[in-house]
């Protein structure tokens, strides 16, 4: 049995820990020559879901998307072909729910153990906790 | 790239199918990275046992401990893998850790979840305790 890992699914958010998973998943990915798949979220509070003119933040777009520039320039780097995404919503429940989507055939997702939520970086952050839970993927945690 | 190259992989194993998945995720680790595999197996000695039968039980845990761990090395010396084995006894996250810290393991390999039947669905309070207290990466196995 080879390893299987061809698609790895790598959530970022611009923190150093998320930068480090980039780097394991590029690691992976030139062992098992398979692809990344790069998923910014940019968080949207609850309540805009309700509110019509949520969405019109028009310059929201454009951190995420620079995050997703640099993360390919970085895979491109080491030869590694990496497709970015950009999706607005909550970033746990979106990760995981673009993670089971068999659609996208995701084999192994690498998360930073701790995102930009605090200082305490042994443990692991809310959103990692959430995926790790709901995923039905392996999940590799990168400390 | 920083040091993260896999040089030590910890498995731990309870015998139960989600830790034979590891197992072999393990392997392919093995053959990609060039790593080597310690397998470890943990005698749960916190939970509240009859103080009479306090010896015996422990015993026939170990002896299925001991059993599980050839298992484990027979399916790995079938790939031609050589593995080092332990058999502790005491808490287990609190035993994996310190083998982990022991031997400088690079990567934890776990099993979603384990033997007990708590937690069917979600993760299992072990893989989450390693996953929230290690101090290196895990990759857990679903």
């Amino acid at each position: 049995m080879t390893i299987k890992t061809k698609k790895i699914l790598v959530p970022l958010d611009g923190s150093k820990n998320s930068i480090r998973g980039l780097d394991m998943a590029i690691h992976l990915a030139r062992r098992s020559q398979g692809t990344i798949t790069a998923l910014a979220v940019k968080t949207v509070p609850g309540i805009y879901a309700i509110h019509p003119l949520g969405f019109l933040d028009f310059n929201s777009m454009k951190e995420v998307k620079k995050l997703l520039a640099d993360a390919k320039l970085r895979a491109a780097k080491k030869g590694i072909q990496l497709t970015g995404k950009a999706i607005a919503g909550d970033p746990g429940y979106d990760i995981a729910r673009f993670a089971n989507n068999s659609k996208n055939g995701i084999d192994l997702i690498v998360v930073g153990a701790r995102g930009r939520g605090s200082a305490k970086e042994i443990f692991l952050g809310s959103v990692s906790n959430y995926v790790l839970h709901k995923s039905k993927k392996p999940v590799l945690v990168v400390k | 790239m920083t040091v993260n190259s896999f040089k030590k992989i910890l498995v731990p194993i309870d015998g139960s199918s989600y830790s034979e998945k590891a197992l072999k995720r393990a392997c392919d680790f093995v053959e990609a990275f060039g790593s080597e595999i310690i397998l470890i197996y943990v005698v749960e000695k916190s939970i509240p046992i009859n103080l009479l039968d306090r010896k015996e039980y422990l015993e026939i845990l170990q002896k299925f401990g001991t059993k599980i761990l050839d298992k484990s090395k027979r399916t790995l010396s079938k790939r031609g893998i050589p593995a080092k084995t332990f058999l502790k006894e005491g808490n287990i996250v609190n035993e994996i850790e310190k083998v982990a810290k022991k031997e400088k393991c690079n990567l934890i390999i776990v099993g979603n979840k384990g033997l007990g039947s708590v937690a069917r669905f979600l993760l299992g309070s072990i893989s989450n305790k390693i996953s929230q207290l290690s101090l290196c990466s895990v990759l857990i196995v679903k």
